[in-house]
């Protein structure tokens, strides 16, 4: 059984909304439509809404960290948005680390960390 | 909760992780773990399940509502009859995993719960017993 999954375009990122508990397939997914829509849409980022999440295990971290890795190949930042507490201490507790993914607090915030990038891309030019 | 204070789920596939995951939340739930222990002991299942889908094929988790006095315990025990891990103790050190880089395994389990056994014998099997105790 597949969970609800949702990839919508906002303005010019992506925001991929997670389900409460996603199996492999979802995961797989997830990470096809990510990246098949960072085509499609030719946004600079996506957002990846876990707040609805309740449990990470190193499975999924990795899919997440991989995931960033295939955005950032194809152009792109990914923000990951939203862990709960119980998440996050459960995380760090098994060891795992989001290297080189960037997080926020929440989906705005995450948003503006994305504006933000472009705006220091485009100063820099 | 009480007529039924133990049980088992067979776990092949990956969807079975799922059900690991549905079962121990709704019983630690139903226990009264904080929430973030039921993440705790919701993930330690989640990696225990996913080490017997993916290195011993198929096995099953065995769950029990511990009552001592007034202590109030969730114990999970995963079987398998798979390789068998070589060497528990290396195993169990923080910083090891098992080749081809799957999970922080064994070390993370043990930080997330109260109480850790493994035994494991090569080619024949593993069995992990897990216990989390409920603080009022």
């Amino acid at each position: 059984m597949t969970e609800n999954l949702s990839i919508i375009k906002v303005e010019d990122v992506l925001l991929a909304t997670i389900p409460s508990d996603p199996d492999d397939e979802t995961i797989a997914k997830l990470q096809d439509g990510i990246l098949e829509s960072m085509k499609k849409y030719k946004v600079k980022g996506v957002v990846m809404d876990i707040s609805a999440v309740e449990t990470m295990d190193s499975y999924f971290a990795r899919a997440i960290m991989e995931t960033a890795q295939m955005v950032s190949l194809m152009g792109g930042e990914t923000v990951i948005a939203g862990m709960r507490p119980s998440v996050a201490i459960t995380t760090a507790q098994l060891g795992l680390t989001l290297k080189g993914v960037h997080t926020a607090i929440d989906v705005e915030s995450a948003m503006e960390i994305l504006r933000k990038g472009s705006q220091e891309g485009r100063e820099k030019k | 909760m009480k007529e039924q204070e133990k049980g088992s789920i067979q776990i092949e596939t990956s969807t079975d992780i799922v059900r690991v995951r549905r079962k121990v939340r709704e019983i630690a739930t139903t226990l009264g773990f904080s929430i973030t222990d039921v993440a705790r002991i919701v993930t330690a299942a989640s990696e225990l399940a996913r080490n017997i889908v993916q290195f011993a094929g198929s096995g099953v988790m065995q769950w029990t509502i511990l009552r001592r006095n007034e202590l109030i315990g969730i114990q999970l025990i995963f079987v398998d009859k798979g390789p068998g891990i070589p060497d528990v103790e290396l195993a169990m050190r923080e910083g090891y995993s098992s080749g081809n880089g799957l999970g922080m395994g064994l070390p993370g389990v043990k930080k997330l719960m109260d109480e850790m056994e493994v035994k494991s014998k090569i080619g024949k099997g593993t069995k992990i017993k897990i216990i989390k105790w409920l603080r009022k």
